[in-house]
């Protein structure tokens, strides 16, 4: 019947998207002490932060997790709304950049460090938002950009040396103890993994929320969506607040982790890397942008082993390669059973150049 | 009289460089009626319609609803004002599913637009609101389906059926059969009349097919080169001489060459 059709069973089906998830969470709290079984350490040497293969697995899943939090959030704003930002940068860059100060040269508590983030992300969403309603598509872009290169910038500048470090990067970040990622790894891992999966469940439902099925319409046909009476402006601002918060909670936990918050996640390269991480997941689908940011993180392993100098060459001929052959990413690609080459480039080039699916 | 009136234009104009598409058009809708917009090819109906709808702004001229200037309200507001609109060129969300298209049609003027985590489905009332929609529409049996992978026909009932969903007061058709199987088009008429009958809602419909106009409109506006060539009842503009001459063979021409 009909009705069944438009309404069937939403609880038996809501669940099932987030059985694998779950399951991975589980796998991913386990795998410090599977690892450090399977070398020959003792799980209670995890516990007790031992060096050795458990610990260097930690670190590597931690920045990947920053990463994937990172690439989920831009998903948000592109994949699943259509708003071609090239910003996005700007948001992990300011978290790190105000968490590293406001511990170090401020001396705050974690706490009232993690308010000011907040606030400063909600900010920065903000100030996006008043350039929204002038300019459409790639200007968007390209303004956004811009506000994220003067950040970058200014970060470097010699008169906020003191505080930013200038060119050299942000060192000596102080972590409190009990979430210091050198003395207590595990607790580390723990927290960015719990985060960055209360993260993912957040995105998907909100994707799935009539506000997110708004933000889907404003991506297929923006247009139409303001003529059935939507006001898209307060759609896309309400993404781009939760993503800025995202990616500002984000940088949060880069600055505890790195010994150094370089300028360049400010720069037009950490940019063109988030956009590719979501690129190689597929855009979205939420799903792809974990995938991405770990197949980003161990190919940049492998090709600056490689390839030294030219890796960053490399990465360009892989985003090339994407495009034209893989236009709806790993994850895209597998959902629709195919790689459905002219469709999937159609699509992407609309989203990629703001005019949203032609 | 003037409290019938529920859509009207006052020396509408609206120019492409040097063409004018629509030529200083007063027209008045009355509330509650079935009125056609007929006019052969490029006459500016299409135009017409985006102007009342505020998808493009005139080049000088007013459009009132209910006799307030609606002429520069911002576009996503006319539909809480209750004037829907359909389109020519089908104009749909292709890769969300038909029942989506259509239940998005009908929270856009509800009060859950923003919730964030609670999953769309469990908003009962625009669920429950689809499901009238596409049974009324005849696309029940395809409510999961991309709204892309339709055939075109179907398009155009989804078309219609996005129009239908927020129940809007003013009906603006913008030749809903267009592309149709001869066959399909009695149907979907008698559709948007039972819709407009019951519901006591006024339609503005643009429409080639004259066989269906005349036997659905209460009254009928003739454009020609952008301009209000005639108006009045079908009896009316049937018997019009100035119609007849310009303009109705070329209209009946146009029909065989479309089809
Ligand atoms: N965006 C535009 N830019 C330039 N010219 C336009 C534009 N839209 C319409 N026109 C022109 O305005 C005139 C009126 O077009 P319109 O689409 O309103 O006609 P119509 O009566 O709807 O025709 P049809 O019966 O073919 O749908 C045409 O000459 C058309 O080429
Ligand atoms: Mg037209």
């Amino acid at each position: 019947m009909s009705l069944s059709a438009a309404t069937s069973s939403p609880r038996t089906r809501r669940w099932q998207p987030y059985l694998a998830p779950l399951g991975l969470f589980i796998g991913l709290a386990a795998l410090p002490f599977v690892v450090a079984l399977l070398s020959g350490q003792s799980p209670a040497g995890v516990l007790a932060n031992e060096a050795g293969s458990a610990k260097f697995i930690q670190g590597l899943l931690i920045e990947i997790m920053i990463l994937a939090i990172v690439a989920l959030s831009y998903d948000l704003v592109l994949g699943i709304t259509g708003l071609l930002s090239f910003g996005h940068a700007l948001f992990f860059a300011a978290g790190a950049y105000l968490t590293g100060v406001l511990l170090k040269s401020f001396g705050w508590s974690l706490g009232a460090t993690l308010g000011l983030v907040l606030v400063s992300a909600v900010l920065q969403a903000l100030l996006f938002g008043v350039v929204l309603p002038r300019v459409k598509g790639i200007t968007f872009a390209l303004v956004t950009l811009g506000l994220s290169e003067v950040f970058y910038i200014v970060v470097q500048s010699r008169e906020l040396g003191q505080y930013t470090g200038a060119d050299v990067g942000l060192q000596g970040v102080p972590p409190p103890d009990f979430l210091n990622p050198t003395s207590h790894r595990l607790t580390f891992y723990l927290v960015t993994l719990i985060f960055t999966f209360a993260v993912y469940l957040f995105y998907r439902l909100f994707v799935d929320s009539p506000t997110g099925r708004v933000c889907v319409a404003i991506r297929e046909n923006e247009n139409r969506a303001l003529m059935l009476g939507y006001n898209t402006f307060y759609f896309k601002l309400v993404v781009l607040v939760i993503a800025a918060i995202t990616a500002n909670l984000a940088g949060t936990l880069h600055a505890l982790y790195q010994p150094v918050i370089s300028p360049n996640i400010a720069s037009l390269n950490a940019m063109v890397d988030i956009l590719l991480m979501t690129l190689i997941g597929g855009l979205g689908t939420l799903t792809g942008a974990p995938i991405g940011a770990a197949i980003f993180r161990l190919l940049t392993f492998f090709l600056d082993r490689w390839f030294g100098e030219s890796a960053s060459f490399m990465l360009g001929v892989v985003y090339v390669a994407l495009v034209l052959f893989v236009p709806y990413g790993i994850v895209g690609t597998w959902q629709r059973r195919g790689f459905h080459l002219a469709a999937g480039r159609r699509w992407l080039l609309g989203l990629l150049t703001g005019r949203g699916d032609g | 009289m003037a409290a019938d009136i529920i859509l009207e234009t006052q020396q509408l104009r609206r120019e492409f460089g040097a063409l004018v598409a629509v030529d200083n058009v007063s027209v008045k809708i009355r509330a509650h009626t079935f009125h056609s917009i007929i006019g052969p090819n490029g006459a500016g109906k299409t135009t017409f319609f985006n102007l009342l709808s505020g998808n493009l702004k005139p080049t000088s001229g007013r459009v009132l609803f209910k006799g307030r200037d609606i002429t520069h309200l911002p576009l996503h507001r006319t539909a809480h004002l209750g004037i829907g609109r359909s389109f020519q060129i089908t104009n749909i969300f292709p890769n969300l599913t038909v029942v989506e298209n259509i239940r998005l049609a009908a929270q856009a003027l509800g009060r859950d637009n923003f919730h964030f985590w609670r999953h769309a489905r469990h908003f009962r009332r625009y669920e429950e609101r689809a499901a009238a929609v596409l049974d009324q529409v005849g696309l029940a049996k395809r409510a999961d389906a991309p709204a892309r992978t339709l055939p075109h026909g179907d398009q155009r009932k989804l078309e219609l059926g996005m129009l239908l969903a927020p129940d809007p007061e003013v009906l603006l058709l913008d030749e809903p059969t267009a592309g149709m199987a001869t066959e399909q088009v009695p149907e979907l008429i008698d559709l948007i009349q039972g819709f407009q009958a019951a519901g006591n809602k006024t339609v503005l419909l643009v429409e080639h097919n004259m066989n269906v106009v005349m036997r659905v409109s209460d009254y009928i506006t003739v454009m020609h080169y952008g301009q209000v060539l005639a108006e009045g009842t079908p009896a009316d503009v049937t018997a019009n001489e100035v119609v007849q001459e310009a303009y109705l063979g070329t209209l009946y021409g146009d029909v065989a060459t479309d089809s």
